[in-house]
């Protein structure tokens, strides 16, 4: 008797809970409000003229930790000052090894590289998940940007030069915040 | 005249609607079955549930209809998947078993009726595959054969996991069936015969001067959740579904693949049908629906109410069919409210308890009866 009725108090407290709203979300059509700080993808920015921010310094190529970055350095004439200045000719990333531990953006010296609120989404083969120069720049029009980039990265860690870079409002920052 | 002209050949026709209705019932509804379980499961667990597959053809519009059209895509996925078969397995049983796990859960829906006798043209349709006087013998004697689909299919695998998984089946199966049986044995005792129409047209009478309808549910309330309890068992579903255990013994059909096992799959849901319908047919008053008599509704307080006799057949087939996807329901949610039991306690329940409890039934029944 005991099983009988603890069989039907259960039945009652499924039925009441199968009349709740669901909690979860249909995601890929609806989508939750992001975590701010969420950082999941790469871009690689553009600055306010209009020209790559990249320079080709391989920085981030030598501090990567598992080695995924590749950067092709060059010269060219910039089409904007018409000096010659340091371009990446190729830049990739790839995810399939990738950590997202952040460091390549934080020592970037131009604020080139930095990260999205997005992330990949799946792919069907490996090269999917190889992100090419074109990628990333298509990543900087298409995704959210996260909050950090280099300079908003050293501030944090180093509060004096933080302090004299405030005197310079730096306009990179202020664009790429707009810039969503 | 035309009446005349296609009268010799109306008990043909009869018969081939009667069989299309009751195979479709079973096949309609089990279709439907796995996406209301997966559904329901998702509404029960806080979740939205399958709610993608779109329409064919027209896939840009995406409607996809609560996901209802989740079972056409499984079953064309079943269809087109590869077929693999074991090199050791015993080709000829491993091919059988899916048909022998299928074969006995449509072939007891035949003596279900799903609705009361018409007469059209001078001549009646008795809407029932198969009167067959026995039917509660034949009922048991099908049933008992599901127990060969899964023996089979653990045997002919070639595989340890699947012959553990069909030894615990069919020692679970062989244990309920007993307690299956004699769980009815009051009823039958109750309506004294075996013909399932019967019960149905038995349990039209009244009790207490024709305020409650003498349905079995009231007759023998012990005897229809021992025999809910028994048929859940046999079908081998949760609480009782230590057959599957998808992490350790996986169950007898481990090395079947594709619309083989959707053959297995399929079997269970026709088998929830099935169970619904017979209880429906046995305790639940088949499709009689209380106070309406053949001629419309009569209440036992004097009023009532005139209705034609092809709309009776018609809320009399409607009612049937509402207690069936009831049950099923009711089914499918028993399967997520409860823990599965562990293979000791299946055995302890089925032999010591409800053996027991339902040879009590038969007693006191009997004495009821008696006095």
């Amino acid at each position: 008797m005991g099983y009988f009725i603890a069989t039907v108090d259960s039945l009652w407290t499924t039925f009441k809970q199968a009349l709740r709203e669901p909690t979860t979300v249909n995601y890929p059509f609806e989508q939750r409000e992001r975590a701010p700080r969420i950082r999941a993808s790469f871009a690689l920015t553009h600055d306010a003229n209009g020209e790559e921010n990249c320079i080709g310094c391989k920085k981030c190529e030598n501090v990567c930790p598992s080695e995924v970055i590749t950067v092709v350095a060059g010269k060219r004439t910039s089409p904007v000052t018409n000096k010659g200045r340091g371009y990446a000719d190729d830049f990739t990333l790839n995810l399939q090894a990738c950590i997202i531990c952040e460091l390549c953006v934080q020592v970037c010296p131009t604020d080139a590289i930095i990260m999205t609120q997005e992330q990949e989404k799946p792919t069907f083969s490996r090269e999917g998940l190889t992100l090419t120069m074109d990628k990333l720049y298509a990543n900087e029009k298409q995704k959210r940007w996260a909050w950090a980039n280099a300079t908003v990265l050293w501030d944090q860690q180093d509060p004096e030069r933080g302090a004299e870079k405030k005197e310079e409002p730096s306009a990179e920052t202020t664009s790429s915040e707009g810039a969503s | 005249m035309e009446a005349t002209a296609i009268a010799p050949f109306l008990p043909y026709i009869f018969d081939l609607l009667s069989l299309a209705i009751g195979l479709g019932i079973p096949l309609l509804l089990a279709g439907p079955l796995t996406w209301a379980e997966r559904r329901q499961s998702a509404m029960i667990q806080d979740r939205v549930g399958p709610n993608r597959a779109p329409f064919p053809l027209i896939r840009s519009r995406n409607i996809t209809v609560f996901g209802l059209l989740h079972p056409l895509a499984d079953v064309i996925k079943l269809i087109t998947k590869e077929d693999t078969i074991n090199r050791e397995v015993d080709r000829f049983l491993y091919n059988l078993a899916p048909l022998i796990a299928v074969f006995p859960a449509l072939v007891t829906f035949a003596i279900v009726p799903f609705g009361p006798d018409v007469t059209i043209l001078g001549q009646t349709w008795s809407l029932q595959i198969a009167r067959v006087d026995a039917g509660i013998l034949f009922l048991f004697a099908m049933s008992s054969l599901a127990v060969f689909g899964t023996t089979l299919a653990g045997y002919a695998s070639a595989n340890k996991f699947a012959m553990l998984g069909a030894l615990r089946a069919s020692a679970q199966m062989i244990s309920y069936e007993v307690t299956l049986g004699l769980s009815v044995i009051g009823l039958i005792m109750v309506f004294g015969t075996l013909e399932p129409n019967a019960f149905v047209l038995g349990q039209g009478a009244y009790l207490f001067g024709g305020w409650i309808p003498k349905w079995g549910i009231l007759v023998q309330p012990l005897g229809l959740i021992i025999f809910m309890i028994a048929s859940i068992a046999e079908n081998k579903r949760t609480p009782f579904d230590l057959v599957e255990g998808e992490s350790e013994i996986i169950g007898y059909f481990v090395e079947y693949s594709g619309m083989k096992f959707g053959m297995f799959f399929m079997a269970e849901y026709i088998e929830i049908v099935v169970i619904s319908g017979v209880v429906t047919t046995l305790f639940l008053g088949g499709w009689q629906i209380p106070f309406l008599m053949d001629g419309g509704f009569v209440f036992p307080w004097g009023a009532s109410f005139e209705m034609a006799e092809w709309l009776v057949s018609l809320l009399r087939f409607g009612a049937f069919l509402f207690k069936v996807v009831f049950l099923c329901w009711f089914q499918l949610m028993l399967r997520w409210t409860l823990p599965r039991f562990r293979y000791d306690q299946v055995m302890k329940v089925g032999w010591r308890m409800l053996l027991p409890l339902s040879l009590l039934n038969v007693i006191v029944t009997a004495v009821v009866m008696l006095y």
